[in-house]
């Protein structure tokens, strides 16, 4: 008989999704902060 | 030292683009394809599908270092600043997927071998390289001064890359828990055609993903250095 191990499998494939799409978010929140930063710069010439 | 094209005077590019979107449309699918198209396995079960990100990962990993390393021989060599901002985006990006091979390999351990963890040569050395990796971009971090960060970080990378062929290799040369190579080996693949076509298809999705990364986090790193020069007022 098959072992039951989906709860694994769902566990895995749910940490493997946090990770890629947190790191995208961050890499997009550190890029946003950095926009707005240069922005203030310009803006005061 | 080369110049950089990150200088003032051009319009910085956008982090993100149409090939991350690309990219996430394409992992979506091999999601979909190895949770509802792909059967499970008669022994192990549904934690066998854990194979098609964990060895994914593992291979960009592998890719993202290798970029590191052959990024990094060139800044030492021609000096190039582009070389070194390219080798700092692929050392983060690696030790993103090193992080989803450490989490997901456990999670496939724990009912296949009974332990979420065991101190074998190759998960050894992968965690190994994770400190490595990350070492590198604490190293990275506490350097000011731009030409010595550079070369001082070059040397560490090229270091660390040293270590995945005998990570790769570790299978054959100790007495390891950790299964041998199911696709990758001289012979012919251990898995039905359905499941090779799924791990293919999935192998593709997260390599186009890790490029998407690599480009954002590059961008990224010439937006910060842009950042930088205008804020020591050159």
């Amino acid at each position: 008989m098959m072992p039951d191990t989906t709860a694994y499998f769902h566990a895995a494939y749910i940490v493997a999704a946090v990770l890629y799409g947190g790191y995208t978010l961050s890499l997009w929140l550190r890029a946003r902060k950095l926009r707005q930063r240069l922005g203030q710069r310009s803006s005061r010439g | 030292m080369t110049a950089s094209p990150a200088g003032e005077g051009s319009t910085p590019r956008p982090v993100f683009d149409w090939l991350i979107w690309l990219a996430l449309a394409a992992v979506a699918g091999a999601y979909i394809r190895a949770i509802f198209f792909t059967p499970p396995e008669a022994l192990q079960g549904y934690a066998q599908k854990i194979y098609y990100i964990h060895v994914s990962a593992a291979l960009n990993a592998y890719l993202a270092f290798g970029v590191v390393f052959v990024a990094s021989i060139v800044h030492l060599w021609l000096g190039d600043v582009r070389a070194d901002r390219l080798a700092e985006a692929s050392a983060e990006v690696g030790l993103l997927f090193t992080t989803v091979v450490l989490t997901t390999g456990p999670m496939w351990a724990r009912p296949i071998w009974g332990t979420w963890w065991t101190w074998d040569a190759r998960l050894t050395a992968t965690l190994f390289l994770w400190f490595l990796y990350a070492s590198y971009l604490v190293l990275r971090g506490a350097i000011d001064d731009p030409h010595m960060r550079a070369r001082y970080s070059a040397v560490t990378g090229i270091m660390g890359a040293i270590l995945i062929p005998f990570i790769h290799l570790s299978v054959y040369l100790f007495r390891t828990l950790h299964p041998m190579p199911i696709l990758l080996k001289p012979s012919a693949p251990s898995m039905p055609g359905d499941m090779v076509e799924t791990f293919l298809i999935a192998w593709v999705a997260f390599t186009l993903l890790c490029i998407a990364l690599l480009r954002a986090r590059y961008r990224y790193g010439e937006l910060k250095e842009r950042a930088a020069m205008l804020e020591a007022g050159r």
